[in-house]
């Protein structure tokens, strides 16, 4: 059974990219045979009435998200597709594996980085690629977190290729977001579509925020009571992830607080404001970035952090996830290396590839890259959500002259991929099944033990034709299904 | 609970019952204007001072008239004893602890804040202003009712308990105040127009009916105002409104300070003196009350609030 075959005249027009759910005969992926049916046999009004169902769940579960640019308006309700997208388990566990390899030797290597700088030394990566970055924070120098784990919490963006293969796209080792998301997907797709689950093996994401809760425990200073204090620290409801700061807080049953709520006292330690006095904290899961963290050692004028936090972490008194300066390995310019990270750490092969990247910074590299400008994709090396980057084939001439002269000026910052033939996977727009451009964010949790999110985040890019997903420029989300094949 | 949590729901209590008595003042003081003969010579700048704001509204340079002192008093956003900013500013203490309230009670204040933004301007200057002002004291109930039958018993619905009983003794305190304006202008008058004037004191807190029923029949000033000092079963009555707040404070930890200064505020409550009573001494014992309750709430801030500089 074809997938949309039954809507009106149309057939679903997979063969173009590939898709997640229909091989590129028409026939859909054995993995996706039975969600296949299931939605073939929905008439267009059905379909139609399903999306308003997920729609209304979402209001009324007060899913939401804002854009900064929205002034007052703080809430808009979260964008998912009713059909969800499935990716067979035998393939999912070898992306686990190597999104494992990928944080071990992630944080690995800032360890190194901190304090002996084998690395450099050894000429794996160059120096100045490490001293010239803005995530390499000074006061990060001669520390070691619990475990040597620096980055606790990565989101690491996956996409396929026109063949099939699954590559890292970027490793988000800051403040990644979207986890809330991963597991509301799941609630509401099981509400309205409970039959669905009695057909398929669909592994579970819903042990997350136990998972998330161990992970921040693991890591609590070794003097910590044996239920160590957890917080959750936000910038305030006017952040674009608030939403999230707030579910997280709330599932993992912990506070969740403001720069303003936190103090740090003579002693270096870590204490909450509350209506008991001030209590000891020992694990500030942080959603607040690096700069803003502690106004005595970053940005004097933040208003979001804590005087003295910093003093308190490198005295050993409390945790902070991710540690500062974990930022150092998710430069754009620094994963064009994490092959030969993992191989130096290791002594094992990336499990799954890097998409192909040029730096800027190497003379040759800049000339390929200006030359063929027009078919690449240019990324500044520190910018997230998809903010300041160039789509070649989708940009104007004088977009191209804009980033030609960009990249000339300041080559450290920048990188060039080719423009991928992301994947698509059959999405609801105007009635119809169509195939939009996927992409797939796994979360990863290491603490004492490394755990990964079976699927994760799956970003659509809801305008036609378009390969941008984030959610803050009109992107959308599916329900992400990894599923165990039939016995 | 979190110190800012506690501090927020708070003052939210204190905003939301600020906004519906400020409504109920303006509108009891409105309605003795018009009881009173011009040639009493009682204006609105009594209003201003009653509620505590005589250097402030100076400072905002607006015409001493009766349009100009009830812009400050309605419609003024900047102005700190406005109903448009006591409206905003619960506004903004719901928005910041929506995760622990009923979402009802977000919804509920956006649209009185949206209501009081077009209403408040026009009602300053005449237009429907005792349909505005009602309707805010309606709104403002509704929102009380949401509050009070949705929260659980738990930490921040003792806070929000807290402000508004302290809050709502204050204006108490402010509206017997008002009240004192009739026997110190004069006392021919009040024997002319006496249970009517005082009638509209006890209307203007919804207590009339309490006060027939439980009190007296014949409604005489000095037990209007006995009653809204020390009124054991009153909701509105300031003694009802301490002993309310001290009922919070047991369920809080390490309430001492707090309990105390609101002893010392029961400690005023007596009944007044049927024989000459002046009204500077009403206006003097009120002062106090005031000042009692502003000790009451410095001792929650210190102990729960706990900010930087212990203030």
């Amino acid at each position: 059974m074809v997938i949309g075959m039954r809507l009106g005249q149309s057939t679903y027009p997979a063969g173009d990219f590939y898709d997640e759910l229909i091989a590129s005969d028409g026939s859909p992926r054995p993995h996706a045979a039975k969600l296949a049916d299931y939605f073939s046999n929905m008439q267009p009004d059905e379909l139609i009435a399903r999306q308003r169902a997920v729609d209304k769940t979402i209001v009324d579960m007060g899913i939401s998200f804002t854009i900064y640019s929205e002034g007052d308006n703080i809430d808009r309700a979260w964008p998912l597709d009713i059909i969800p997208r499935a990716m067979p388990g035998d393939e999912w566990n070898r992306i686990e594996a190597g999104l494992v390899q990928r944080v071990r030797a992630l944080n690995l290597f800032i360890d190194d980085l901190y304090n002996d700088r084998r690395i450099l030394d050894d000429k794996v990566v160059p120096a100045e690629i490490i001293d010239s970055s803005r995530n390499y924070l000074q006061p990060c120098r001669g520390f070691s977190p619990r475990h040597g784990v620096w980055a606790n919490i990565c989101g690491s963006d996956l996409v396929r290729g026109g063949d099939g293969t699954v590559y890292v796209l970027e490793d988000n080792l800051r403040v990644p977001s979207g986890v809330s998301y991963m597991l509301e997907n799941r609630n509401v797709i099981k509400r309205v579509f409970p039959s669905l689950f009695q057909d398929h093996r669909v592994r579970p994401v819903s042990e997350y925020p136990t998972s998330l809760s161990a992970m921040l425990q693991s890591i609590a200073p070794p003097a910590s009571a044996d239920r160590p204090e957890i917080v959750v620290l936000t910038p305030g409801v006017y952040n674009s992830a608030y939403f999230e700061h707030s579910y997280l807080a709330r599932t993992m049953g912990v506070e969740l607080v403001e720069g303003g709520d936190l103090l740090v006292g003579d002693d270096d330690c870590a204490y909450l404001r509350s209506i008991d006095g001030l209590t000891r904290v020992d694990t500030i899961y942080r959603r607040i970035d690096d700069v803003f963290l502690d106004p005595e050692v970053f940005r004097p004028d933040s208003m979001l952090g804590v005087p003295g936090l910093m003093r308190a972490w490198r005295a050993g008194n409390v945790s902070l996830a991710n540690a500062p300066g974990s930022g150092v390995a998710d430069d754009k310019v620094v994963y064009s290396y994490v092959p030969d990270i993992i191989r130096y750490y290791l002594q094992e092969d990336a499990i799954i590839p890097n998409v192909p990247t040029w730096r800027c910074s190497d003379p040759k590299h800049l000339d390929h890259v200006l030359a063929k400008l027009p078919e690449l994709v240019v990324k500044p090396a520190n910018e997230s959500g998809g903010y300041g980057m160039l789509v070649g084939p989708h940009a104007t001439r004088k977009e191209h002259e804009q980033f030609r002269a960009l990249l000339k000026e300041d080559p450290r910052n920048y990188i060039a991929q080719p423009t991928l033939d992301l994947s698509t996977a059959p999405t609801l727009c105007n009635g119809a099944l169509e195939p939009r451009h996927v992409d797939l964010r796994p979360f990863i949790l290491q603490g004492e033990n490394v755990a990964v999110t079976a699927g994760g985040l799956t970003r659509v890019a809801l305008r036609k034709g378009s390969l941008v997903v984030n959610s803050s420029q009109g992107g959308g989300s599916k329900d992400t299904w990894i599923v165990e094949a039939d016995r | 609970m979190l110190s800012r949590a506690a501090e927020r729901i708070y003052w939210t209590g204190r905003y939301l019952e600020r906004a519906e008595n400020t409504a109920r003042i303006v509108q009891q003081y409105s309605q003795l204007l018009l009881d009173l003969p011009e040639e009493v010579g009682v204006g609105w700048s009594e209003l201003v001072r009653i509620v505590g704001a005589t250097d402030a509204f100076i400072a905002s340079g607006k015409p001493d008239t009766e349009t100009g002192i009830l812009e400050f008093l309605l419609a003024d956003q900047d102005s700190y004893t406005s109903l448009a900013y006591s409206v905003l500013m619960a506004r903004n203490n719901i928005r910041n602890t929506r995760d622990l309230l009923p979402h009802e009670a977000w919804e509920n204040i956006n649209e009185l804040y949206q209501e009081t933004r077009r209403s408040l301007g026009p009602a300053a200057g005449g237009e429907d202003r005792f349909e505005v002002l009602a309707d805010c004291i309606g709104e403002c109930q509704k929102l009380s009712g949401i509050l009070n039958g949705t929260l659980s018993h738990h930490g921040p619905y003792h806070f929000l308990s807290l402000g508004q009983s302290i809050e709502r003794a204050d204006m108490t305190s402010r509206i017997i105040d008002v009240a004192a304006a009739y026997i110190q202008h004069n006392e021919r008058l009040v024997r002319r127009y006496g249970s009517s004037l005082w009638t509209n004191v006890l209307k203007s807190v919804s207590g009339f009916q309490m006060y027939r029923q439980y009190c007296q029949p014949q409604v005489e000033g000095v037990r209007v105002m006995g009653f809204l000092l020390c009124d054991e079963a009153f909701p509105r009555s300031i003694r009802y409104c301490a002993d309310s707040a001290r009922s919070s404070c047991t369920k809080l930890p390490r309430a001492q300070a707090t309990r105390a200064a609101l002893e010392s505020v029961k400690a005023l409550l007596r009944p007044i003196p049927a024989d000459r009573v002046s009204a500077a001494e009403v206006t003097a014992l009120m002062d106090t009350v005031q000042k009692r309750l502003g000790d009451a709430h410095q001792a929650v801030a210190t102990t729960w609030f706990l900010h930087e500089d212990g203030s």
